[in-house]
């Protein structure tokens, strides 16, 4: 079988532009009319890491700052992913060259993204042969255990590229509010969302749920679909369906919000990974941040809605799935 | 009180007295003038269950609302905007009180001890209220039907010496330990718990035509653990039960 690859570049953090998802927080590549979920198709991931530091971050604690980063996605029970780092390289976070690079590179004209990561892939299966992920060194970054108001967190935007480095896409559990200059915002319960936390934050340097779903969808662990169940229906607005609309399910014992999306133009959703039990679902639009850095523009999401609770509690089937759930919203 | 003898009717404490009097036949308000007192009535005794009679029972028991507690679906919040989790909205969860059918079979092991075993059946909702959108989502209270089943084993102990009524009405204390069973709604999910009860109780029997026949009165505590409960912690809940008894 003939193999083309090509490169793909998500942008992740501010004004991100992902390849539209194929799943709810997977990311996918558009080849011809059909879409395929990157995923890599064997583990350790092996990567290097440029032997370049910045002002305040040397190579070596970049590399440490990284595996660290690697090893909390690892940790993830649930899920069958691991890591192993190479060693360091001179070749920058460049794709094509078929090593995977996790560096520092400046990139003044990008002055609104911290870090991103490039995919190259094999367009006939979705493996990933090979991702890069470059850190933007036009920023003051910081490893302070405790975090340093003059700097981004590298562990936590390390954490955030890394799903993205994966296959995950960004996460819509977050709350933000425009302000003169862009966005800020409030909250997140997500690693994988879009935009990060201020300068001095660190409290993203560990995964929620939303994460630990994602990863464990896309890469199960024995037994993880067993033990857990799913959510799927649709999302309708005036008897049609609704496109790109964010799905939460909460669950009222443990607190964890897991997110998903209507991905079809019917408005059809499937939120997985979920813990057994009853969950209240809420619906609403894509305004937290800029929508693509969820979907294709093209797409053609829908964002006049109101937000709403589904007026059922969803009990969540062990190893299956609660189905034909209706979400029937109304327009603005 | 001999079992199957004819007695006269006596009297057994105050607190008898008023049910006495409703099942008596109307006694003289005024003793004016003075006439002879009437003889000795002779009424159909209450059954005397000894060991070895059974006794089944069947009716309606009321569990009470049990609170399953509140929780915030919350986000981690960013520096510099706020203190405290982000409250994305609020959630606060119970299953309101509901009633549920009971059958139960027991054995005397002798006139005052009893040994029985039970079966509870009902449905009941699990409702979450919700409010305080940060998005302004309209509150309103997500539901979902559960069924419930208890297995229960009790030990009955009849206090005799405080029957009343002719021996018709007999105060009892119970106390035991169940299996709970509880199905969220399509059966999509079982929750299985323990349970323990204590309570206390009277039964009537009724009147010589049907003789053992009678009600019985159950008012309680249930405990429990397990089951449907978003907190994983022991409930106390109040019950109370009618019931319908037959005894063989």
């Amino acid at each position: 079988m003939s193999r083309r690859a090509a490169l793909l570049l998500t942008l992740a953090l501010v004004a991100g532009t992902v390849a539209p998802a194929q799943a709810y927080l997977k990311l996918g590549a558009r080849v011809g009319t059909r879409t395929l979920t990157l995923k890599w198709p064997a583990m350790p991931i092996r990567y290097f890491v440029t032997d370049r530091g910045v002002p305040g971050v040397t190579s070596l604690q970049l590399q440490q700052t990284v595996s660290k980063a690697f090893a909390t996605w690892d940790a993830v029970p649930t899920a069958a992913v691991s890591s192993q780092f190479v060693g360091f390289t001179g070749a920058g976070p460049r794709g094509g060259d078929g090593i995977t690079v996790i560096g520092f590179d400046n990139r003044p004209e990008l002055d609104r993204t911290l870090g991103a990561t490039s995919f190259l892939v094999d367009t006939i299966s979705g493996d990933i042969v090979e991702a890069d992920i470059f850190l933007n060194s036009a920023f003051a970054w910081s490893v302070a255990a405790q975090g340093d108001p003059g700097g981004f967190d590298l562990e936590s935007i390390a954490l955030h590229e890394i799903g993205h480095l994966h296959g995950l896409a960004h996460s819509a559990l977050g709350e933000t509010e425009l302000r003169a200059g862009g966005r800020r915002v409030l909250a997140a319960e997500a690693v994988m969302f879009p935009i990060a936390f201020s300068p001095g934050s660190i409290a993203l340097r560990s995964l929620r749920a939303d994460d630990i779903a994602g990863i464990s969808d896309l890469y199960p662990a024995a037994g993880f679909s067993r033990q857990t169940g799913s959510i799927s229906g649709t999302v309708t607005k005036n008897a049609t369906g609704v496109l790109g609309a964010h799905i939460v399910a909460f669950n009222p014992r443990t607190g964890k919000l897991v997110g998903g999306f209507s991905l079809q133009n019917d408005g059809t959703f499937v939120i997985a990974g979920l813990e057994p039990g009853p969950q209240v679902l809420r619906v609403e639009p894509l305004d937290d941040a800029d929508i693509d850095s969820f979907l294709d523009l093209t797409l053609g999401v829908d964002v006049d809605f109101r937000v709403k609770f589904y007026e059922k509690l969803v009990v969540v089937p062990r190893g299956g799935g609660a189905t034909r759930i209706v979400l029937k919203v109304l327009p603005k | 009180m001999t079992p199957g003898a004819w007695v006269t009717r006596r009297w057994c404490g105050a607190a008898a007295a008023a049910l006495a009097l409703v099942t008596l036949p109307p006694a003289a308000a005024a003793a004016q003038p003075v006439r002879p007192s009437p003889a000795p009535q002779l009424v159909k005794p209450s059954p005397a269950p000894h060991a070895g009679s059974v006794e089944v029972s069947g009716g309606v028991v009321f569990t009470g609302r049990m609170d399953l507690g509140a929780r915030d679906a919350e986000e981690t919040r960013n520096i510099n905007t706020g203190s405290g989790p982000f409250a994305l909205f609020s959630s606060a969860s119970s299953v309101p009180a509901a009633p549920a059918a009971v059958v139960r079979a027991g054995v005397y092991l002798s006139r005052a001890l009893a040994v029985e075993g039970g079966l509870q059946y009902g449905r009941a909702r699990l409702v979450s209220a919700l409010s305080g959108d940060a998005e302004q989502a309209p509150s309103l209270s997500a539901e979902e039907t559960l069924t419930r089943y208890l297995i229960e084993g009790t030990v009955v102990v009849n206090l005799t010496p405080l029957s009343f009524g002719g021996g018709r009405g007999v105060p009892f204390l119970s106390g035991g330990g169940g299996y709970l069973r509880e199905l969220h709604e399509e059966n999509a999910l079982i929750a299985t718990g323990r349970e323990y009860h204590a309570g206390a109780g009277v039964k009537f029997w009724m009147s010589r035509s049907a003789p053992h026949l009678g009600l019985r009165a159950d008012v309680g505590v249930s405990m429990r653990s397990g089951g449907i409960d978003l907190t994983s912690t022991r409930r106390t809940l109040p019950t109370a039960a009618v019931s319908l008894v037959y005894l063989f």
